[in-house]
């Protein structure tokens, strides 16, 4: 999920405070396919990669539209995206919590002395895989090259026939991607509400900037840091630490290392 | 030139007969209706608003307010103060509502209830809890219920009948959770009932995995809760994944629904819930009554009526009933009037008998005893032990109150238990 944040924003310097709700809406149609057609787990996330691909593909074109400064005005036009968003989902699918229940999913194993359950497993996998996938396309293939240069420079990529607006369209269609993957195994591991987005929008953002804006390859080191430092405030301090160590160890971080945790000073 | 003559002539006729044959229809009263029908509290918001629409359609079928019809307006406060306050100031200045209804929450209850005050306009909120909002010395004022209807019967079930040995105390980052927790903690502490542990999280946590670590290693056996439904869901269900069974969960908010239940499924097993109202049960004497809204609702909405629903009915028909009773009295429908009115108001409804204390908190809100928002997720195979079974085979015994799980389904009418 932040995964694709980091790509859209980095390519396209799109602020999507929609999201969370982009995965919700890939969760409530996997939801409602489970539900009233009985379709297995497995066979929503075409769907939900569709839904989100078509949906996205629609949001890069009224974003491609805005004009400078183009941080501050994507937040004001995807905040308002947001709660569109939500309110059709609470139009379509009411404000009760659904959640999609594979029972395999909450079933538990040791893995070298730690207990997981089959859904901790299968996120950890996939997040594993897919950023695996996104590495190697970035590094090894040439549209990702192009990506990567746009990411770190707009102007000098289109100087160098890299057609930047291009890059746009395939950065939202890789995240549409990555958020139908997540948004159907947000569904199962957390409850569906319309206003779930939040709390994912907030968590994407917070790992896209303790791993650096564009650093996709630390993202997961990132994501990895926080929780288990969120995990640790928890146990030895108290629940209510749990937001204040995170942001915390963001605004330190931003302080010693404003390029991200494994990033490198611009020279 | 003569036609026109004789159009004019006829459009003066048809318009002197309308208006010497249309009965003189007398004017509605207007009442307003602020809630969150849209953003994060949205569902409990449409939930007050269904039973706000099924007490003013109730009085409104029985001749309205001495033969004037009631008219409802409502508006959305999107579940944001800032807007909740705009839309208080419209209902208020502008269509000059004579009293105001509903309200979720007291993030948005105290905003509307600061411009209620502003213009002198009777307000009674449907869900509004915190102590501070009663104790600001606004006259307009009133509530239908309050914390202590919560508190003095889950601090009783704690420390006279379920003794735990080792009790937690997690209460959600909300002015009505934080004064929920400290009060529960304020009682347990005057009856001499130890707590091992309170803590604060913030609602709508991710993930709730290494508090449940913690609590597994303090060996909580009871555990009260005062998060919100999202909360309650993700906590359970966590609790039975990491396979760790509390003789008790307790939490007063947001699990008596119907929805909330049928989403647990199995993890619900052994989940019990605190309601002042529910369609099987209701006020000694108020059994017709609640019968009625629950026919009118579900003929209105298609669905069973929740305690949120009847939350919006009482504080609607409280407001009525002392309109009702200022118009008897041949006194104009003024923001005094009416505030005097519910003053003096003693009224018996299904969820409560209503009365004001001189703060505008209801008299006798009371959850009905035994109380019991209570999970038991008893052990059904893993970490099964004799002694914890027999533990919660007491504690059921000594409630009496094995009524729900009907088998691992859902039961069709989960209320039905009479005898509470």
């Amino acid at each position: 999920m932040a995964l694709g944040f980091a790509l859209i924003f980095g390519v396209t310097h799109t602020f999507n405070l929609a999201h969370g709700e982009l995965l919700v809406l890939a969760g409530y149609v996997a939801y409602w396919l489970w539900k009233a057609y009985g379709v297995s787990l497995f066979f929503t996330f075409p769907a939900a990669i569709l839904a989100t691909l078509a949906l996205c593909l629609v949001l890069q074109r009224l974003f491609s539209r805005l004009r400078e400064p183009m941080e501050m005005n994507s937040i004001v036009l995807s905040f308002g995206l947001a709660i569109l968003l939500q309110n059709g989902m609470l139009f379509f699918f009411s404000g009760d919590y659904r959640l999609i229940h594979v029972p395999l999913l909450n079933q538990r194993f040791r893995l070298l002395g730690i207990s997981l359950s089959y859904g901790q497993f299968t996120l950890l996998t996939l997040s594993l895989l897919v950023l695996g996938l996104t590495y190697v396309l970035m590094r090894h293939t040439y549209l990702g090259k192009a990506l990567r240069a746009t990411i770190q420079d707009r102007e000098s990529a289109a100087l160098a026939g890299i057609n930047v607006s291009g890059m746009g369209i395939l950065a939202f269609a890789i995240g549409a991607v990555l958020i139908g993957l997540a948004g159907p195994l947000f569904g199962c591991i957390h409850y569906l509400y319309p206003t779930a987005g939040l709390q994912a929008t907030l968590i994407a953002i917070t790992i896209t900037i303790f791993a650096g804006v564009g650093r996709i390859g630390s993202l997961i080191l990132g994501g990895w840091i926080l929780g288990f430092a969120e995990s640790c405030a928890v146990v030895f301090l108290g629940a209510s630490w749990r937001e204040l160590v995170s942001a915390l160890m963001l605004l330190t971080l931003m302080a010693l290392r404003p390029y991200g945790i494994l990033g490198t000073e611009e020279k | 030139m003569f036609c026109k003559r004789r159009w004019f002539v006829s459009c003066f006729l048809l318009f002197f007969l309308w208006c010497t044959t249309t009965p003189v229809v007398a004017e509605s009263v207007k009442i307003g209706e602020i809630n969150p029908l849209t953003g994060r509290l949205a569902k409990q918001g449409l939930e007050i608003h269904q039973g706000v629409a099924v007490a003013v359609a109730e009085v409104n079928d029985r001749g309205g307010l001495n033969g004037r019809q009631v008219e409802l307006i409502s508006r959305d406060d999107q579940s944001q103060p800032d807007v909740a306050i705009s839309r208080a100031e419209e209902l208020c200045g502008w269509r000059k509502v004579c009293g105001l209804t509903g309200g979720y929450v007291d993030s948005l209850v105290g905003p509307i209830s600061e411009v209620a005050k502003k213009y002198e306009v009777v307000y009674v909120a449907s869900a509004s809890l915190q102590k501070e909002l009663s104790q600001r010395e606004n006259p307009y004022f009133f509530r239908v219920a309050k914390l202590q209807g919560f508190i003095q019967p889950i601090c009783d079930l704690l420390s006279e009948k379920l003794r735990p040995q080792r009790l937690a105390i997690l209460y959600a980052a909300t002015p009505g959770s934080s004064e929920f927790a400290h009060d529960l903690e304020n009682c347990l502490h005057s009856r001499g009932t130890p707590l091992h542990l309170i803590e604060k999280f913030r609602p709508g946590t991710p993930d709730f995995t290494p508090l449940i670590a913690k609590l597994a290693s303090m060996q909580i056996d009871v555990i009260v809760s005062g998060g919100f439904s999202a909360d309650h869901l993700l906590f359970v269900r966590q609790l039975k994944e990491n396979r760790v069974s509390p003789m008790a969960y307790l939490g007063p908010f947001g699990i008596a629904y119907e929805s909330f239940i049928r989403e647990m499924g199995e993890n619900g097993e052994y989940l019990y819930s605190t309601c002042a109202w529910n369609p099987g049960i209701t006020q000694p004497g108020t059994e017709k009554l609640s019968e009625d809204f629950v026919e009118r609702f579900r003929r209105m909405f298609q669905r069973q009526p929740n305690t949120t629903n009847m939350h919006g009915y009482t504080s609607t028909r409280v407001l009525l009933a002392a309109m009702r009773n200022v118009v008897r009295r041949n006194k104009p429908l003024t923001g005094p009037n009416i505030r005097q009115a519910l003053a003096e108001l003693d009224l018996l409804l299904p969820m409560e008998r209503v009365a004001f204390d001189k703060h505008g908190d209801p008299l006798h809100y009371q959850h009905p005893e035994p109380l019991l928002p209570l999970s038991i997720p008893c052990p059904n195979g893993v970490n099964e032990s004799s002694a914890h079974v027999d533990h919660c085979s007491r504690i059921r015994h000594h409630l009496g109150l094995i009524l729900y799980p009907c088998g691992t389904g859902i039961c069709p009418d989960i209320w039905g238990y009479p005898h509470l």
